[in-house]
Parts: structure tokens; C-alpha cells; sequence
């Protein structure tokens, strides 16, 4: 722990010297940005223990350097460097929940894991606007979801309206287990060094951690505002040697499986096609060429009926994949539909709400009833559940706060969610002060635990003060609390103290 | 004290909060705004205007000592009329309450002026006055006339705007005949004319040379008598043109900081005294209402280049890297609320959690899992429905085989392969060393229909789910192969 906070500071150090070396040159900007957030809160096993305590102090620091090459014309070439790191702990932990030889072991706790969240060498609009790349750990956005790897982005754009865009890494592994930072591989499978640990000691932990190479490319439009669209391909490789069975084989061993074999393949397709006096068609699709099969569409009609409001349909189609090493890919028949019609209207610049209505709805393969191993299942009728869903939300923002009202219903096989949010921020004394109110009611039931179901009422008062030590620095230092009382919990208190602060010269 | 005031007295700290919660709720609505109080104090002159001298864009009219009602010029429609849309700029919409106030701030005219006169009747140009606009390379640059423009016509003498004079002989070169509010009993002062700069970056004479006419951008200003806000330009228009790709040198690029205000980062300049920008509804179609936070993925899947304008990544990993529970998203008691909504709708779940590591990382420490440091279930009892209705069948939606055909990712949050495999892996490899009482695999075929024609080729890129549950000599392995 020790080691990694000094190794946290020496890296925040280093980051500060070259802010102070980067002012001494005046050939670039610079931005050095912190954040901390303290939370501290509970939470219980529904059947009484344990009781988890939560500690967290996460603290980010990231250093930007921009214009490096020169002074920057508006739409002449950039090059710049964008990097954050993550200090993410938890002190709530218990020291044997970390020890593989206690039985209180959870594979894969950390009590304060380092973790570099992207940094990469930018430059953009290169060769008169035709080259732009990115150098490092970075991010993909696009229909295939959110995605981070390590490697080298090229994008040649072109005056023929069309944008080139292809890279090659290692896929993003590891990162923070409990905090979610891994989300960038697939799912299914979990990874972890298993120096050290006997065969039944982490059935979790399937594979070592080996890098993932990861290779894509995207071709998309450019230029156009009436247009958007962008094809993209993606394929990432296992190389860690895992094991095949968690049981041991027939000779009382075990075997592992080597070599490159497929993570992940797929190719995603969007589009975006609006017409500002009609409306806009917008629609996405992924095919997961492992799993041959469609993973997910969305399609989208917005009617702009006026400046004011928005009438649109939506349908959208998730089906779970994960990993190609992990099994549940197999066991997923089909996915769910959701259907919603929508409606936003902006009264004013000040005033906005929307709602939205719809249902999600899954149908089995054939008679469930009749589906036993070795034979197929009736398929001359099926099963259906529907889910029903409600959105409605306003906004009114005023010069130094706003208030808004969020609520939602769901109901269906799985339970119902109704709640709502009421949500107020205000500012006072131009800023310098700023505060914070919730109050927020759900109830809700689970139809598979109905002991688990119960109406919650919350509020949170929160407040912040906002000192700008200097022209160039932003900084903010808030608290909030939060209660929230149902029969579950009791009562459950929650404490969260940010501190944000940031400096661009 | 009785158990019952020692019951008041615990309970007062709840309801003192409550009290503070609801206050502060209150400050927030019913506070008011310095712009609202501008807005006040802007109507309230306004009235106060309107009752010295006649004028109100209702009944437009001023008067001045000698000088009959001048009722033109007040506002910009012709006899205060509205203005025809045609009139208007290019991308203008009905109702639309003129441009983005971020972009061009309020402004206050206080001059009387007719366009329609000077273009119309007597055959001036726009850049008789505006002469400006053919060299203006920024868009801080002041384009209103001098006064001493209309001295020509108006005999007045603006020279030295320190003791300007007026004609006396004649009604139109009077201080008052332009001048709103002006009253020669006030030391010789006009009301001072408001034009914030906007907070656009724009090159007047780039345009001029490239031929575009004032009216593609301004409207038809030679139509109307004062030109306000309203005939300043809406981004919809400038996208008429503005349509051409980066490497498009000399031709009207889209990228948004070739008019918006980026800062050192090379972002959009987002906000202003006069308000914030935020894209409109039919820009993209992305609009930041309400609703923004539920369908902001279709848009930024599809383009995220265009996010980046404004946003860094630091705005998606706020959110989406699980630093602090986003409470729009995570409202009230989630801890508690969440197997509802991941049963539900776990596509959402799997946009910021991974199944594996933090999904089931957290339900290991409270014990919910079948694998665990808490999986004693002898002692906890089951968590899942009874096994009659969760196992053994009728296959209902209460029956973890529906559930697992719907939404495995909601399984997989709680059980490892091996939970699974204990059943669905066939007897040659089900089993062994699991420690398990279930003994060796049932071979309960997991597979939706239509799997044997896609096995072969998920066989040939990843064999290891396969050989999990089946033995390499297994038959129906061979058939895949």
C-alpha cells in the first residue's frame, strides 16, 4: 500500500515538474487536473452478515499538454498529450478478504490499485487536415460500445467526404476489478495471476492475464452534417493459456487450452441522417462474427414537429455475448426488444421535459415446457414476458440553479420500479457557493425475492465551494450526505467529500 | 426523561433535516436570478420609456420638441408588424426567440433606424454605412456606422462626439429623431447602445470575397425597418454552406471550431456570461434535454468525434468508470433497488460493469454467490426461488432456464462456469473434483436452436467453451467439426 501511494506521488510529482517545465518554455499549454472523492458508506448481505464497509478514496491526476508543436492557428495541425491515472482505494476492506490462504479470500480485491486510465500522443488535421493519429492508451467510442487499448490510431481523412480510420494494440485488461475499469474486455470470463494458488483456491480466476492483441479498422463519412455513418470492425485475440475444465480430467489433472484463439470479432454499423425541418432517422447494428449472430440493433425515427418538440419512435435489440473462451455465449437464445415512443418539448431556453413510454419484450425459442436436453422444444407456440416503462422528466434551469424532476415506472415479470427524483442546485454569491437538494421516493419489488422488495425514501443536501485561487485554475470542494430509510436497510448514511481542482495556463 | 420524550428527541435531527432538505429545495425555485432581476429592471425601464415617451413596439412612436410621432424604425417589422419569416435569416425558425443568446448576447438599441427607408427609397447599400464589413477579418469588430455617416444627410455634426450638434432646422437632424429617450435637459447625452461582441469566431471579408451576399446570412434587412437580434445568423444557415471535410482547404469546412471559440485545450468554449451552449435538438439530433442521458448512446456510438467538440474523455469516464455512483442513473437506496433493474435491462448494467470482476466480485464479499467465501448454503438457505419452480419445472419465467435464455449476464453476475457446467456439461466431463454432490454431468443441452449450424465455426476460432462441457470424442463434438 505504501509503495503504491509513494508510487502514486512520485508520479504526481513528475507531472507537476513537467507543468513547471512546460511553463518555462511557453511553447505549449498545459492543464494539470485533480480530483478526490471521499465516500464512505455500508452495505449488508441480505441475510444480516457480512457487513461490507466501504472506504473509498479515489483520486485522479491527469497532465494535458497542448499545442505542442507550435502556436495553434484554428484549424491548423494540433499535437497534443492527454493522460489520467487512478488511484482507486478502498480501506473499508478486510486484510483476509486479500489473502488467498483465509477463507474470507476474494479473488481479485485490491485495497489501492494504480491504474492508468489513457494516455496517449494526439495530433490532428496533419498534411493539410488529411492525417490525424493517436499514440498510447486511449478509447474507442463507437456502435461497438466503449473500448480502450494500448497501440497506434490512424484516421486519413479525405475531401470525398469519407474518414479512414484504422488501429492495432493490446486491448485494455486488468485494470480495476472492483471498480470497473475492466469493462473494456468481454464479459464472461475473469483473468488474474494465479501465481501461488492451488487448483481450488480461485475457481474464478480461469486464466492468467496475457496481452490481448486487439486490431480494427473503421471507415465512416466526414464533413457532412446531414450524414453520419460509420462501419467499423473489430477482432481481439486470446493468448493465455486457460484451463478448459474447472473439474479435473479423467486422469486427475488438468488441461489448458493455448495458443491465439478469438476473443472477440465483430462489425458494427451506424448511421445518422437528419433533415432539420423533418426529423432524423438514426439506427445501429452489431454482428458478432464468433457467435454468428446479431448482438444488438437500434433503430431510431425522430419527428422534429417544431423547434420546440421532439416526437420519435425507438427499437432496440440487446443480446448478451462475452469472450469467446467463456460458455455462457451458449447459453443465451435470444435477446430482448425494447420499443419506446418518445416525446421531448422545450418550452424555453429554461424549460424542458420529456417522456417516454414503451415495452420491452422477450419471446423464448418454442414451448419452454417442452425443451429437454436432446430434443427440441415445441415450436409451434412460445413464451413471452413483457416489461412496461415510463420515463418522465423536467428541467427548468434558471441563471444561477436549476430543479428537475426525473421519475420512472417499470413493471413486468421480473418486479416493478416506480420512483421518482427531485433534484435542486443553486448557486450563491456568483458562484463561489453552490448547493444541493434531492429528495427522491421508489418503490420497488422483486418477483423472484419478494422479501426484497420495499418503498425507499431518500434525500441528499449537498453543498461546495468554489475557490479560483488564480485566473488560469478552477477548483471546487464539496460535501454531500445522503440518508435513506426503507425496511432493508434501516437506515443507510452516506458520506461523499470531493475535492476538484485544475489549472490550464 | 420518559421513553417516549426520549423517542422526540432522537427523532428531531431526522426531521430538522428533512426541514433543511426541503428549504434548500425552496431557495432553489423560488430564488431569483440577476437575470431575472435584469429582465426586471430592463421592463421596468422599458415602462418607464414607454410613459415619458410614447414609444412601445406596440404603438411605435417618438416625439421630440417640433418633430410630429415618428413611428417608424422602432422595431424591425414594417408599422410594428411581424416580420415575414421569408424576411428572415437563412435557418431562422418561427418562434425561435432569434439566436442562441450564448452566441450573441443580449443587445440593447437604443436608436430609432429604418432600413426599409434608407435601402429601399433611397437607394443605399448595405455597405454604404457598413463599409466595415468589407475588411472585418474578426468578429469583435464593431460594423456600425460612425455618427458622423449620417451627418451628410441629417446635418447634424458628429465629429466630436464630445459636443455632437444637432440641426436645428431641421426635424431629422435632431438628437431625439434618432436618439431613443433622448432629452435635451440631460447635459446632451444619448442612451449608450448596447452590441455585445459575439462569442463567435467569423471573418466578414473572407465571406464578402467568396461572393456571399449580406441577405445570405442576415436576411432581407432592405425589408424591414430596425434590424434586431432576430436578422443575426443561425448555425442552420451557416451549415447551407458549411459542409466540406477538414482536408476541404479554401471550401466551408463543418468542424465546429471553424466559427465556435475553442479554448487552450482546443475544445469548445461551452459557456458565457451570456448563458451556455448546448446543441440543438436538429444538430445531430442531439439534443442535452431531459432525456439526454438515456439516449446519448445512439448518437455517441455513431459519432463520437463529434462529442469530442466539447466533451474530453473525462466526461464519458466520470460517469461510465464507476468513480462515484452517478445518482440520475443510480438513484435512492440502488444497493438495494439494483437486482430489479440488472434482471430487468442488464444491457444497460454492461455499459459500465463487468459481470465477472465487479458484478461478481461484490456479491462474493456480502455472499450471495454459489462460489464464495459466504456460499454456505446449508446454513443460508437458497436464494433463488424453491427448486421445484426454479429447477425442476414447469418452465415458467420463474424457472432459471427462461431467465438464462433471456439474460445470462444476470447469471454470470453471480455464478462462475463451473456452476453451470456441474449440469450442462455431459457425463464424460461434468463434475470431477468439483466437490459438488451433483456428481457428473447431466448433459443438459444449453443450446438455442439453430446452434449445430454455427458450431463449426465457433469450434474452429475458440475450441475452449467446447471442450468445458464436451469431451474431444464427444460425438456431437465431431459433428461440429
Amino acid at each position: 500500500m505504501v509503495a503504491k501511494v509513494t508510487r502514486s506521488l512520485l508520479i504526481g510529482l513528475a507531472l507537476c515538474g513537467a507543468t513547471c517545465w512546460a511553463r518555462e518554455a511557453r511553447a505549449f499549454k498545459s492543464e494539470i487536473d485533480a480530483t478526490l472523492d471521499a465516500q464512505f458508506y455500508s452495505l449488508q448481505s441480505p441475510y444480516g452478515n457480512p457487513l461490507v464497509q466501504r472506504r473509498r478514496y479515489t483520486q485522479t491526476l491527469a497532465l494535458n499538454l497542448y499545442d505542442i508543436q507550435a502556436d495553434r492557428r484554428p484549424l491548423g495541425q494540433t499535437l497534443s498529450f492527454k493522460s489520467r491515472l487512478r488511484l482507486d482505494s478502498d480501506f473499508g476492506q478486510r486484510p483476509e478478504e486479500r489473502n488467498p490462504d483465509s477463507a474470507s479470500y476474494i479473488p481479485g480485491l485490491v485495497e489501492a490499485p494504480l491504474d492508468v486510465m489513457y494516455a496517449y500522443l494526439e495530433g490532428q488535421r496533419y498534411m493539410d487536415g488529411y492525417l490525424g493519429f493517436r499514440l498510447g492508451r486511449q478509447y474507442v467510442v463507437d456502435s461497438l460500445g466503449f473500448w480502450s487499448f494500448d497501440g497506434a490510431e490512424v484516421m486519413i481523412t479525405t475531401p470525398a467526404y469519407l474518414a479512414l480510420e484504422a488501429y492495432a494494440g493490446f486491448e485494455q485488461r486488468g485494470g480495476l476489478p472492483m471498480l470497473s475499469s475492466p469493462r473494456f474486455e468481454a464479459g464472461g470470463v475473469s483473468r488474474g495471476d494465479r501465481t501461488g494458488l492451488g487448483f481450488g483456491q480461485s475457481p474464478s480466476f480461469l486464466q492468467e492475464s496475457k496481452l490481448a492483441p486487439a486490431y480494427g479498422f473503421a471507415v465512416e463519412t466526414s464533413g457532412l452534417q446531414w450524414l453520419h455513418s460509420r462501419f467499423t470492425y473489430r477482432k481481439v485475440i486470446n493468448r493465455d493459456a486457460v484451463l478448459v475444465s474447472p473439474f479435473l480430467d479423467n486422469g486427475g489433472g488438468l488441461t489448458y487450452a493455448l495458443g491465439d484463439r478469438t476473443s472477440s470479432e465483430r462489425l458494427g454499423y451506424s448511421l445518422r441522417a437528419d433533415k432539420p425541418e423533418l426529423g432524423a432517422v438514426l439506427g445501429s447494428i452489431v454482428y458478432d462474427l464468433y457467435n454468428q449472430r446479431v448482438s444488438q440493433y437500434n433503430a431510431g425515427l425522430d419527428w422534429f414537429a417544431s423547434e420546440r418538440a421532439v416526437i420519435a419512435a425507438n427499437l432496440d435489440y440487446f443480446l448478451p455475448t462475452f469472450d469467446g473462451d467463456s460458455i455462457f455465449n451458449w447459453f443465451t437464445h435470444r435477446g430482448t426488444t425494447s420499443s419506446t415512443l418518445r416525446a421531448d418539448l422545450a418550452f424555453s431556453r429554461q424549460f424542458e421535459l420529456a417522456a417516454s413510454g414503451g415495452v420491452r419484450m422477450f419471446t423464448t425459442e418454442g414451448d419452454p415446457g417442452s425443451y429437454v436436453a436432446s430434443s427440441a422444444p415445441d415450436r409451434s407456440k412460445d413464451g413471452r414476458t413483457y416489461d412496461y416503462l415510463g420515463t418522465f422528466g423536467g428541467r427548468y434551469r434558471f441563471w444561477d440553479g436549476s430543479i428537475a424532476v426525473n421519475t420512472l415506472a417499470e413493471a413486468g415479470d421480473a418486479g416493478h420500479r416506480y420512483g421518482g427524483d427531485i433534484t435542486g442546485r443553486k448557486q450563491f454569491d456568483g458562484g463561489y457557493y453552490d448547493s444541493l437538494a434531492v429528495l427522491s421516493l421508489y418503490d420497488w419489488e422483486d418477483a423472484l425475492r419478494p422479501e426484497r422488495g420495499a418503498t425507499s425514501f431518500s434525500y441528499v443536501l449537498g453543498g461546495g465551494i468554489n475557490p479560483n485561487f488564480l485566473s488560469f485554475s478552477k477548483g471546487r470542494l464539496g460535501v454531500e450526505w445522503e440518508h435513506t430509510m426503507n425496511h432493508l436497510v434501516g437506515q443507510r448514511f452516506r458520506m461523499l467529500a470531493t475535492l476538484n481542482f485544475s489549472v490550464l495556463r | 426523561m420518559s421513553p417516549r420524550a426520549q423517542r422526540a428527541a432522537r427523532r428531531e435531527p431526522l426531521w430538522l433535516l428533512v426541514f433543511g432538505c426541503v428549504s434548500a429545495l425552496c431557495l432553489a425555485l423560488c430564488g431569483q436570478s440577476p437575470s431575472a432581476r435584469a429582465d426586471v429592471a430592463a421592463a421596468a425601464s422599458a415602462s418607464a420609456s414607454a410613459a415619458s415617451a410614447p414609444a412601445s413596439s406596440a404603438e411605435p412612436a417618438v416625439a421630440g420638441p417640433g418633430m410630429a410621432r415618428l413611428t417608424h424604425g422602432l422595431s424591425a417589422g414594417v408599422d410594428g408588424q411581424p416580420v415575414p419569416e421569408s424576411d428572415r435569416p437563412p435557418g431562422a425558425l418561427p418562434n425561435d426567440n432569434g439566436p442562441s443568446p450564448a452566441v450573441f448576447p443580449t443587445q440593447d438599441i437604443t436608436v430609432r433606424f429604418n432600413h426599409r427607408r434608407h435601402v429601399k427609397d433611397l437607394k443605399l447599400t448595405c455597405t454604404t454605412c457598413h463599409e466595415k464589413a468589407r475588411t472585418s477579418h474578426d468578429s469583435a469588430d464593431s460594423l456600425l456606422p460612425k455618427g458622423t455617416r449620417c451627418d451628410a444627410c441629417h446635418g447634424s455634426d458628429h465629429r466630436n462626439p464630445m459636443q455632437v450638434r444637432a440641426n436645428a432646422t431641421e426635424p431629422m437632424g435632431q438628437c431625439a429623431y434618432c436618439h431613443l429617450g433622448y432629452s435635451s435637459s440631460a447635459g446632451n447625452r444619448v442612451a449608450p447602445l448596447s452590441l455585445p461582441k459575439p462569442n463567435l469566431r467569423f471573418d466578414h471579408a473572407l465571406h464578402v470575397t467568396r461572393n456571399i451576399g449580406c441577405a445570405q446570412c442576415h436576411g432581407a434587412v432592405e425589408n424591414l425597418e430596425l434590424a434586431t437580434r432576430d436578422q443575426l445568423p443561425r448555425m442552420r444557415g451557416c451549415l447551407n454552406c458549411h459542409q466540406a471535410p477538414a482536408p476541404a482547404a479554401g471550401r466551408a469546412r463543418s468542424e465546429c471550431r471553424t466559427c465556435h471559440l475553442t479554448d487552450p485545450s482546443g475544445m469548445i468554449k461551452v459557456s458565457f456570461a451570456s448563458g451556455s451552449l448546448s446543441p440543438p435538438s436538429w444538430l445531430h439530433d442531439a439534443g442535452h434535454g431531459p432525456d439526454w442521458i438515456e439516449r446519448h448512446k445512439v448518437v455517441a456510438g455513431n459519432d463520437s468525434r463529434f462529442c469530442a467538440n466539447c466533451h474530453s474523455e473525462k466526461s464519458c469516464a466520470d460517469c461510465h468508470d464507476g468513480r462515484v455512483r452517478p445518482r440520475r442513473v443510480h438513484p435512492n437506496d440502488w444497493l438495494s433497488m439494483h437486482p430489479v433493474p440488472a434482471r430487468e435491462n442488464q444491457q444497460k448494467c454492461a455499459s459500465c460493469h463487468r459481470d465477472q470482476s465487479f458484478c461478481l466480485s461484490c456479491h462474493q464479499r456480502v455472499g450471495i454467490t454459489m462460489s464464495g467465501p459466504f456460499a454456505n448454503l446449508a446454513e443460508r438457505g437458497r436464494f433463488h426461488p424453491s427448486k421445484s419452480e426454479w429447477t425442476d419445472g414447469p418452465r415458467t419465467p420463474r424457472h432459471h432456464a427462461w431467465e438464462a435464455e433471456r439474460n445470462i449476464s444476470a447469471c454470470v453476475s453471480c455464478h462462475v462456469e463451473r456452476d453451470c457446467a456441474i449440469c450442462h456439461a455431459t457425463a464424460a466431463m461434468g463434475g470431477r473434483g468439483s466437490g459438488f454432490p451433483a456428481g457428473p454431468g447431466q448433459g443438459t443441452n444449453p443450446h438455442p436452436l439453430g446452434f449445430r449450424s454455427r458450431c463449426a465455426s465457433a469450434l474452429r476460432q475458440n475450441a475452449r467453451p467446447c471442450l468445458v462441457c464436451h469431451a474431444p470424442d464427444d460425438p456431437n463434438l465431431l459433428d461440429c467439426r
